[in-house]
């Protein structure tokens, strides 16, 4: 092993050296990485208050978009209230998939909001490109330094101290950028004590620590095509989860890939782009600072994929159209052992997730045609294909005698939609239908604890697929001063996979208190309504709102656990000369439609304010902004519906903040 | 000199990936070998004793070529001494027969003829030694075994070692009907975390013979025999405080198959220690022995026992 990283390590020192050789000629023919032939609307990686934000932060922004929190670090996203099983969250079209089966690494937790240019969310099947889905999809998008910049070389340091959790972070990226060879890097520090809630009592173990680092190569082999290798190194210690009865020792992530993407100046076929990548997640539990836990525990867990993404972008006339290709190969393996109290005395072993391979293989289209100046439809459709394979099945027979070691399945997806363009107004109307597959841990997981209601879950191989058949309309009015936006959708869903209490078993984490087997809910549905409100009032002061609302019901009528309350964004923005001033108000109604079964209890109204104002100079002959600001500044003790053990979150926290672009 | 900078990053971000691609952190556990580091598998039949004489040779095989208080399966082979070939052997009696310092004479739970496997040329039976051989006690095989006409015996003085492997425990008791009674644990030999296959011999020890035992030889034959349609009820559980009692599900009752012996399911959900909980009902199901545990998890306390029971560790 040694060896092998050696000869790594000299290979990619040939490669620096390769990279700094190449001859610089003068080639301005075309620019590549510009070219955007898909629609998506692009999310630069900034909230309404804070220039430095994470990546969690940022996604809290968006209206379809909320989170499951079990500290201060590595939230869980959900789109459209559903969980991360039933959207697939990728990293340029990659698949990763955390190591913990409590899902304390969701994928935004290994990528820094410096090294990503933006966040691309598609909701329900139309999000099915990347692989099949229910909820639809969150695909980060790397940041990428396109060849031939006027700068040749610049960059970005970011740095900043949040004093509610002391918190510090360091964020820097450079580039150098000649006509045929781009190089970017970024590297990013974190570290955070533990916070503060509102009634300014220590939530412990709410510490955390995170390196994230990453590099990409570009070298151009032709003014219409190009090769890129990049890389993302991740690595978390020392992380707290106040909501669990442990906490992270480590978890490191590395992702990598090598894409080539070619261009056509005629015909129909305008991009092909290609990438083979692999990613590897590690993640170490630990339970050692909580003296209060009977048994020591070891959970480590590991996650290895192998992937190929290619993807080809058609035009010709009104009509445009992608075509993608996804493979994966993914190995799950995750372990418990328990410590009895004599440690002399013989270890208790099993498998959380028992080597469970996904192979995964899917071809997914998305066409659209302008069919006038003022309306266009769009289709788009998949059709996947997921094996999966679990190499000691002995422990799903304890549960599901006779369960088969493998199982394949089929994930058709199909979407329909029409845009309308009418004077001021937009409007849309869509619909879809779509499987998904359950997921590692939902069809082979083994005695999973989950500290939100303190059962032990156990995956069910034999799950049917689960069918989403949905409806989405959107309304949007727009003049010079005033842009009001309506968003509904509507999921009807078919073998809702959900935890229910199983009269089988006992649990066997201590502070489990009971079993709950994965099964399939004949039907689900689920609502999602959110409003947004612009205004500007003057031209250097913006006002902007958003209000959510969804329901969601299991088949008998009853609440289905972690949907949002009926919840508001509202802020004001006003601008003078280089002075940026800003303020907010958010929160949540109470939580009256919440889900006993599923361990849910009443949740009280909050709303949060929070103040900042950034000053814009120059330093030196470079550009700064610096960023003075509180949140929750009238220090509202509060936890949300979604926090998982009803911890509590942050209370008032000033932060400040220096960028320099250079 | 940004240049050199940018290198220096360069070089120093795939020196981390490097590192990185090298190793993991901490390895994953070898599940398979981990489990054989806990119980040794003995599938092999080797030779415990042999007797020799000028005509024949009579040799003794048990798993591992050792003999073990519990159940042992037994293979006994003969062979003419003159050409080294299989004798022709019409019929075999096997009998243990422990003798103690007082001068008693007693047996154990045995299959007192053997069969003939005539492929593999053997005698195949089994034995459960009750206890192992010490200063209280030692054992003797008493092998009758007819060539012809004639009729030839043979006493052997054997080892009975202790059982390591807590898969293949055994227990004596005496029931509520005054009887005595011996349950052996015969398989599985290395249980996984799955469903485990069983099996048990559920032995009574005949009234009709004193266990003072002080008859002829030749009748210890009699002394147990393999109780009939009767039912071992099973409750598996971790007796481990931390455990907190913890049980498995889809558990199946020991009951009697067309072999004798007693088969049922057990799961163990991890490794570790865990109890056999037992009630033994007769055939009309009244109890004879065995008490219900309670069902209820209960972290922080050591998990309540059956009076019948048995510990197994793998």
């Amino acid at each position: 092993m040694k060896k092998l990283s050696l000869v790594l390590f000299i290979i990619s020192l040939g490669l620096d050296v390769n990279g700094q050789i190449v001859p610089v000629k003068r080639d301005t023919t075309r620019r590549l990485g510009e070219v955007k032939v898909d629609a998506t609307i692009k999310r630069k990686i900034e909230n309404d208050m804070k220039m430095a934000v994470s990546v969690d932060e940022f996604l809290a922004s968006s209206d379809n978009i909320s989170f499951i929190k079990r500290g201060a670090y590595a939230w869980e996203p959900l789109l459209n209230n559903m969980s991360t099983e039933r959207s697939t969250i990728t990293i340029d079209g990659m698949h990763i998939f955390g190591a913990c089966t409590d899902k304390m690494d969701p994928i935004t937790s290994y990528v820094e909001s410096n090294n990503l240019s933006s966040i691309d969310i598609k909701s329900g099947q139309e999000g099915n490109m990347h692989g099949a889905t229910v909820a639809g999809s969150i695909d980060l998008k790397r940041r990428s330094t396109p060849f031939g910049l006027p700068q040749k070389i610049g960059g970005a340091y970011q740095t900043g101290f949040e004093f509610n959790n002391k918190q510090t972070f360091n964020l820097g990226s450079l580039f150098y950028s000649t006509d045929n060879f781009v190089a970017d890097g970024s590297i990013a520090f974190r570290k955070a004590g533990n916070y503060y809630d509102g009634n300014n009592k220590e939530v412990l173990h709410s510490q955390y620590n995170k390196l994230n680092a990453s590099l990409g190569l570009a070298y151009k082999t032709s003014p219409l095509s190009a090769v890129r290798v990049d890389a993302i190194f991740d690595r978390a210690k020392d992380v707290g989860f106040p909501a669990l009865p442990m906490d992270l020792w480590l978890s490191r992530a590395i992702i990598t890939s090598a894409s080539y993407k070619q261009l056509f100046e005629q015909g129909l076929v305008k991009v092909w782009d290609t990438k083979v990548y692999f990613n590897a997640v590690e993640h170490y539990m630990d339970d050692t600072t909580r003296p209060e836990n009977l048994v020591h525990m070891d959970m480590p867990g590991w996650s290895t994929t192998y992937g190929l993404v290619s993807k080809i972008n058609l035009k010709k006339d009104r009509y445009s159209s992608e075509v993608q290709l996804n493979v994966y190969d993914n190995l799950s393996i995750a372990e418990m052992r328990m410590y009895p109290q004599d440690r002399s005395k013989q270890t208790m072993f099993a498998y959380s997730w028992p080597w469970v391979t996904t192979r995964f293989a899917s071809v997914a289209t998305n066409n659209s045609w302008e069919i006038s100046e003022r309306s266009k439809v769009n289709l788009g459709g998949s059709l996947g294909w997921n094996y999966n394979y679990s190499k000691y099945v002995e422990f799903n027979w304890i549960f599901h005698p006779g369960a088969p070691q493998k199982k394949n399945r089929w994930l058709p997806g199909l979407h329909a939609s029409y845009e309308l363009n009418l004077n001021q107004f937009d409007i849309s109307l869509g619909t879809g239908f779509g499987h998904r597959a359950p997921s590692v841990s939902e069809a082979y997981g083994y005695y999973i604890y989950n500290s939100f209601d303190r059962y032990d879950y156990i995956g069910n191989p034999d799950l049917k697929n689960e069918i989403s058949y949905e409806a989405n309309a959107s309304v949007g009015f727009k003049t010079e001063k005033l842009s009001i936006a309506a968003k509904v959708n509507y999921f009807y869903i078919n073998n809702y996979i959900i935890g229910r209490i199983l009269s089988l078993g006992s649990p066997m984490n201590y502070q489990s208190v009971g079993v709950k087997g994965y099964t399939s809910l004949n039907k689900a549905t689920l609502f999602n309504a959110a409003v947004n409100v612009g205004y500007k009032i003057l031209d250097n002061l913006h006002w902007k709102a958003m209000f959510t609302y969804a329901r969601g019901k299991d088949d008998e009528g009853g609440n289905l656990p972690f949907i949002r309350p009926l919840s508001y964004q509202t802020s004001l923005h006003y601008g003078y000369k280089r002075l940026g001033l800003r303020t907010s108000l958010n929160g949540d109604f109470a939580q009256t439609n919440y889900s006993p079964m599923y361990g849910e209890d009443l949740t009280g109204a909050y709303k949060i304010w929070n103040l900042s104002a950034d000053y814009t100079f120059s330093l030196g002959k470079f550009k700064s902004v610096f960023q003075l600001g509180a949140e929750n500044l009238l220090n509202e003790y509060y936890s949300t519906y979604a926090d998982w053990g009803n911890i509590p979150r942050m209370g008032r926290n000033i932060f400040t903040s220096l960028k320099v672009n250079f | 000199m940004k240049v050199s900078i940018l290198i220096k990053t360069i070089v120093f971000y795939a020196a981390l990936a490097c590192v990185f691609l090298g190793s993991c952190t901490k390895g994953k556990t070898n599940y398979e070998a981990e489990r054989g580091e806990v119980i040794e598998e003995n599938n092999e039949f080797k030779e415990v004793s042999n007797v020799v004489n000028s005509a024949y040779t009579v040799s003794i095989e048990a798993l591992n070529g050792v003999l073990y208080r519990g159940y042992n399966d037994i293979r006994v082979r003969i062979k003419n001494t003159q050409t080294n070939t299989p004798a022709e052997v019409s019929g075999l009696t096997f009998l243990p027969v422990r003798t103690t310092v007082m001068g008693e004479k007693n047996s154990c739970p045995n299959q007192y003829d053997f069969d003939y496997k005539s492929e593999d040329k053997y005698f195949s039976g089994y034995t459960v030694f009750t206890s192992e051989s010490g200063t209280e006690g030692s054992w003797a095989l008493h092998i009758n075994f007819t060539v012809g006409n004639q009729t030839f015996s043979l006493i052997k003085e054997v080892q009975v070692k202790q059982q390591s492997n807590k898969n293949l425990n055994m227990t004596m008791f005496t029931g509520v009907d005054e009887e005595q009674y011996v349950i052996a644990l015969i398989a599985p030999q290395k249980p996984n975390v799955a469903e485990n296959k069983l099996v048990a011999g559920i032995y009574k020890l005949n009234r009709m013979l004193d266990s003072s035992g002080k008859g002829p030889a030749g009748q210890l034959q009699l002394s147990y025999s393999q109780v009939e349609r009767y039912t071992l009820k099973l409750d598996p559980r971790m007796p481990e405080p931390s455990m907190g009692n913890h049980s498995s599900p889809n558990n199946k009752d020991l009951i009697q198959d067309k072999d004798g012996l007693y088969h049922g399911v057990v799961n163990y959900t991890m490794t570790g220690n865990w109890t056999l909980n037992f009630i033994l009902l007769n055939p009309e199901g009244k109890v004879i022995r065995g008490t219900e545990v309670p069902k209820d998890f209960t972290p922080g306390v050591e998990g309540r026992k059956s009076e019948l029971h048995l510990d197994i560790l793998f």
